[in-house]
């Protein structure tokens, strides 16, 4: 059967039930907000919120990483990996948008010849279990990016939640892997199964940004050039909160902290709308200004992405709108491509 | 507050017609409920953008740096004042600046609202000087604005702005409502370790995203000291150690010059309060040197500056 249901009061039994044998992340409140969190007991586990501030990215390609270490003993140098490669994870309660967008992580750090294998190291190991939206907010704009609140790309299971139960659809192998143990699961009822599809409805409905996105992609190709960069940019700072908070930003940078006998390499979050990252050696910087910093932001995600990988590396879910401290809206920039 | 949008496009209108300006940087509404947004106008046609209320939380200052072009800007007491700053520190000239000046009673704080909101969307926000209006999924609440604006408007000590060219808007009578120095206080109080250990905790959640420099008018340095890589100064994470010298240097830059407009604190995603930080520097440079920033565009930094008279009890 591929759907199951698990009465609310036996969620955090599922949860302790997954931490028995595996490492498992969830949302967690504390830290001045909700985000994901190594969690040591259910009990720990919020459920009940909109959406995570941070994306569950931080999970498998942390703010900073040490990649690896060296000592400088003697002259000679041991290197040590940071990452070790033992058991199972699992991400509980991530958003559609941000599953999607996990996918598209995927398709990144899979790229080139040899992969990223400290991402891949542990995403491969990673299972994720999705928590369906049913009420979106009004920054939302998954529906115009191919994607809604109650999708299920990139899922192991998509729980949704009925009111005094969650319907769980479980969509791989290792989904039904990790309902095994699982108790006070229940083969979930026609009825179970047609109120989700109703409120998967109304969430959709809900959502109140209605935005064409069909040929974006198309239309920038010939948009280099366009004043329409001179003007959008003018409000922007130059932080970096659209691209940290952001599930499908994964620029990073790699530095050392050494100590006179030894050292950490480490890799770090960075971002296009800092003037560092493409500050070159010589001095020369080619996005010299927040106008070719903006363009790059907007172009990559809706440009050179999806023409490398076929897929807009934006999924709507309204972070870099709410947290844009002088309300620089996406939605609108790509609303005055849409209409040029 | 309300009321003088249509004074305000007016004279807008005929600083741009007259080409005594070519440039209005000023409000508009946000994409957002509770929000505005910085807006910028050349062309008279869109004045109608421009909006003055209680959501017009950004110091539009920050917007004055590198420009070659005379503008006119909308200042707030506390924008204004970091005008003034700037233009004693070389960064504006004055003569290309016409600030159209605006007595402020307060910005709104979205967070203190969104905090009473148990979670809930706001899908809608209606703004004025005596209410705040929010209407979601059903439920519609009312706000009285007075007891929901920003920390740093609650203890504001100007509300008109000290420096302006024409004044929009009648003068407020100065008054702090709040006690503007309670939180520094209670955190004076503490011990080392206790304060220590209250800023650890505030600052850990930092993701270095710089949102608190790059909308302070104060932080223009071409080169921040984080972003020194040749050598590196300090390190890049988002570990305490990294976070806390970045925090606290830039506390310390600010010493003097910083107006407490609260952009900072507004701005962070985390929600940390860094107004704690530069409102004990803001203290210091009141007692030390019975100074504050931004009064005129002629002043002296008070620390650039030496008089026989200057506090010296903290030196051995």
């Amino acid at each position: 059967m591929k759907y199951k249901a698990i009465a609310k009061d036996s969620i955090q039994g599922f949860i302790d039930g997954l931490i028995e044998r595996r490492r498992v992340f969830a949302p967690v409140e504390g830290e001045k907000t909700l985000r994901f969190r190594e969690v040591s007991s259910g009990e720990e586990v919020c459920l009940d919120f909109y959406n995570t501030k941070l994306s569950s990215k931080e999970i498998l390609f942390p703010q900073n990483e040490v990649l690896f270490k060296y000592s400088k003993d003697l002259g000679a140098i041991e290197a040590k990996a940071g990452i070790s490669k033992n058991g199972e994870w699992v991400i509980f309660g991530i958003r559609p948008c941000d599953a999607k967008g996990l996918t598209l992580t995927d398709v990144f750090f899979s790229s080139g010849e040899h992969g990223d294998q400290p991402y891949l190291d542990k995403r491969g190991r990673t299972a994720i279990v999705g928590l369906a939206c049913n009420r979106p907010l009004n920054s939302c704009f998954c529906t115009s990016l191919g994607s809604g609140p109650f999708g299920e790309e990139g899922m192991d299971l998509l729980l949704m939640d009925l009111g005094e139960k969650y319907l769980v659809k479980v969509l791989t192998e290792w989904g039904v892997r990790l309902i095994e143990a699982t108790q006070g699961l229940e083969d979930a009822s026609e009825d179970d199964i047609e109120t989700a599809m109703k409120l998967s409805r109304e969430a959709e409905k809900s959502i109140r940004t209605e935005m064409p996105t069909e040929g974006l992609s198309e239309k920038l190709d010939g948009m280099f050039e366009d004043p329409l960069w001179d003007s959008v940019h003018q409000k922007c700072v130059g932080c970096g909160v659209c691209t940290f908070v952001c599930p499908t930003c994964w620029c990073f940078d790699v530095v050392d902290e050494e100590t006179p006998t030894s050292a950490s390499r480490i890799r770090l979050w960075d971002t296009c709308q800092f003037p560092l990252f493409t500050l070159q050696g010589s001095g020369f910087n080619p996005r010299p200004t927040r106008k070719e910093r903006m363009r790059q932001r907007v172009m990559h995600k809706l440009n050179y992405f999806p023409k490398e990988f076929g897929a807009f590396a934006c999924v709507g879910c309204g972070r870099c709108v709410r947290e844009c401290p002088v309300n620089l809206d996406i939605r609108e920039i790509i609303r005055s491509v849409m209409s040029e | 507050m309300g009321g003088n949008e249509e004074k305000i496009r007016e004279l807008a209108d005929r600083l741009l017609r007259d080409g005594e300006v070519d440039l209005i940087i000023g409000h508009e509404r946000g994409t957002l409920p509770l929000r505005s947004s910085p807006c910028f106008v050349t062309d008279p046609e869109d004045l109608d953008r421009l909006i003055w209320d209680p959501t017009c939380d950004i110091n539009l200052a920050k917007y004055l740096h590198d420009r070659e072009e005379h503008i006119g800007i909308l200042a707030k007491g506390c924008d204004a004042r970091s005008i003034a700053v700037c233009a004693s520190e070389g960064q504006v000239e004055m003569d290309k600046v016409v600030i159209i000046g605006l007595p402020c009673p307060g910005v709104i704080s979205r967070k203190k609202i969104e905090a009473e909101m148990a979670g809930r969307d706001i899908l809608d926000a209606t703004v004025t000087d005596e209410k705040i209006t929010v209407k979601g999924e059903g439920f519609e609440k009312e706000f009285p604005t007075k007891t929901f604006l920003d920390d740093s408007c609650l203890s504001c000590r100007h509300r008109n702005p000290p420096v302006y060219d024409v004044l929009i808007g009648d003068p407020l009578p100065e008054v702090a409502d709040g006690d503007e120095y309670a939180e520094v206080d209670e955190l004076e109080s503490k011990s080392a370790e206790e304060r220590w250990d209250h800023f650890v905790d505030e600052i850990s959640v930092c993701i270095r995203c710089y949102s608190c420099r790059n909308v302070c008018p104060m932080c223009y340095c071409k080169e921040c000291f984080v972003d020194e890589t040749m050598p590196a100064w300090f390190g890049k994470t988002n570990e305490i150690t990294d976070t806390m010298i970045y925090h606290l240097v830039r506390a310390i830059h600010l010493t003097g010059r910083c107006v407490d407009c609260g952009a900072c604190s507004r701005a962070c995603p985390m929600d940390i309060n860094l107004r704690a930080l530069t409102k004990k520097a803001e203290k210091i440079a009141r007692e030390r040197f019975n100074f504050e920033a931004g009064l005129s565009p002629e002043e002296t930094p008070v620390l650039g500056a030496f008089k026989q008279e200057d506090s010296e009890e903290f030196i051995i």
